[in-house]
């Protein structure tokens, strides 16, 4: 009973981590329906960057914090900018192609600027831990879901109460009717990208401080694939949901059957979701008048 | 004052839409295109909304001004700006996003605006919208969703607006009632309406001044009343013939019958 406990609290840590990247794969999907390939390396870079300036600033959190997410939004409006504006009405294929292969450009960016070896370990978080009755937590889980819940929180308050917000969702729906209403369509987007930089600094935050800052924190790029996908690829607060069942999934499979069993496990359920509901759970169905 | 000075319209590059098409659009008037399916009504349209720049159209000649300036190497969104609005035809509301979302959106763009204040307008002249306001718009009905897009235009209260064939598909008491509200919009807001449209007999009745296009060159234009007097578009755009008149067999054979214009 207590491994299982155990299992499940580091399941919804690693599920809240699995959500922000999902919201990221949300951000981009809802307004230019695309599946972006390079979050997880956007999320690296973020962490990395998030790392330099605890360095530079003399551990500041604070202001590090700030400070990468300022680099985290550049980074996402840069690489819509220049990859993928000039390809506004191009076949969907070709940008996802371009967003599979600029993942491992910014990787070789990462390595090139950091080194490929993995960077010093830094506190973060005050370590302690908490008795919840007989298991023991420590703190980091509970502020990468504190975390992770606010954002997902942050995120349905901006698109439902915001100008910009609501313009994203417009974009959504269709580019030509948006611009005759007088919307730059463009400078939605490149917003779009840079929100998506900076949920996915976010979350490389919360996994770097946990697992430690290394470029193999970039495969949660894919493994948050199927959380966006079974919460709805439309849908911020279903990502988190989705990302929070895969977290679960994944850590009790990989608590009983076995390690390697783990990231399979989310996938076998993507495929099942699939298979009986291809919106996703909070995804918009294609509206047919009867 | 709107000025299309004698555009032409290429599509891709080789085929040629607009043959040199002139349209001065006065402040405060309404002002109808008429023509048949593919005479170029809707590409005259979008070459001064400047939507032709997000397909493969565009302006090969000529000019396109506003109030002396020139928009048609502008984007759409900086043309919208300017307070040009065009309302596509095929009612394209935002699906997912209900009612009051898709007509505060029409109002985000304005600098300065009073969103509720003009919400109501809207709901003033459209009563059925208020009643709807939470659904989700891609389940109205084809005239809600004609009635909300045309009020989502209004929210921006633009210059001039550009209206596509709004009676598209739409019952003849839903024809009535959707024109009766963009005469008053026009009224209320002195401002200019471009209307394209297939339903000549609407489009003649509350429009000043109309343009006849037929290949995408204007063929005919002079107000509208002496328009409606015209032998061609009563036979050809309102369905009328001389009644009463005993017919010959050449009368019926209307292909015989060559429109006195071309």
């Amino acid at each position: 009973m207590e491994f299982l406990g155990k299992i499940i609290i580091s399941g919804l840590m690693n599920g809240s981590v699995y959500g922000l990247v999902a919201i990221g794969f949300v951000l981009i999907y809802k307004s230019s329906l695309l599946l972006s390939f390079c979050q997880g390396n956007m999320l690296v870079f973020g962490a990395y960057s998030f790392w330099a300036f605890m360095i530079i600033t003399g551990k500041n959190i604070f202001l590090s914090f700030m400070l990468a997410m300022v680099a985290g939004y550049m980074i996402g409006s840069l690489i819509e900018r220049i990859t993928l504006r000039p390809l506004i009405g191009q076949p969907m294929l070709a940008m996802v192609t371009i967003t599979i292969f600029l993942a491992q450009v910014i990787d070789g960016i990462i390595v090139l600027i950091w080194g490929s070896y993995p960077l010093q370990q830094i506190e973060i978080f005050p370590r302690a831990s908490l008795a919840i009755g007989k298991m023991v937590v420590t703190t980091e889980v509970l502020y990468a879901f504190g975390l992770a819940i606010i954002a997902m929180v942050a995120l349905m308050l901006f698109f439902r109460y915001t100008k910009i917000g609501l313009a994203m969702r417009g974009v959504a729906e269709g580019h030509q009717t948006m611009q005759a209403m007088g919307y730059s369509v463009k400078k939605i987007l490149n917003i779009c990208w840079g929100v998506a930089g900076i949920v996915a600094t976010l979350g490389g935050i919360l996994l770097g401080a946990t697992l430690g800052f290394q470029l193999t924190l970039s495969s949660i790029g894919i493994l948050a694939i199927p959380a966006a996908f079974i919460g709805g690829l439309e849908s911020p607060g279903g990502a988190i949901l989705g990302g929070l069942l895969i977290g679960i999934v994944e850590s009790i499979v990989s608590g009983y059957v076995g390690q390697a069993a783990g990231p399979p496990a989310s996938f076998v359920i993507l495929i099942m979701v699939m298979f009986f509901k291809p919106e996703g759970f909070f995804g918009l169905k294609e509206i047919e008048r009867v | 004052m709107l000025k299309v000075n004698n555009v032409e319209v290429k599509y891709a590059g080789v085929i040629l839409v607009l043959r040199g098409v002139s349209i001065e659009v006065n402040d405060g008037t309404i002002v109808a295109l008429l023509g048949s399916n593919g005479a170029g009504k809707t590409t005259t349209l979008k070459a001064i909304s400047g939507l032709l720049h997000t397909e493969l159209g565009e302006v090969t000649a000529g000019s396109i001004e506003y109030d002396n300036y020139r928009i048609d190497k502008l984007d759409p969104d900086q043309i919208a700006q300017k307070g040009i609005i065009q309302v596509m035809e095929g009612r394209r509301v935002l699906r997912h996003l209900t009612v009051e979302e898709n007509l505060r959106l029409g109002g985000n763009i304005l600098k300065e605006s009073n969103i509720e204040k003009d919400m109501d307008m809207v709901y003033d002249y459209f009563p059925k919208l208020k009643t709807l306001h939470n659904s989700v718009s891609g389940y109205l009905s084809g005239g809600e969703q004609q009635m909300l897009v045309l009020g989502r235009a209004m929210m921006a209260h633009p210059k001039i607006m550009l209206l596509d064939e709004p009676s598209m598909g739409l019952a003849p008491m839903i024809v009535q009632e959707i024109y009766a509200m963009i005469k008053r919009f026009n009224t209320d807001e002195k401002n200019s309406i471009l209307l394209v449209e297939q339903n000549a007999r609407a489009a003649l009745s509350i429009s000043e001044f109309c343009y006849v296009m037929e290949n995408g060159r204007i063929v005919l234009d002079g107000p509208s009343s002496k328009l409606a007097g015209n032998e061609d578009i009563k036979e050809f755009y309102l369905g009328l013939s001389k009644v009463g008149e005993k017919k010959s067999y050449r009368d019926i054979k209307h292909y015989k019958r060559r429109k006195r214009w071309l």
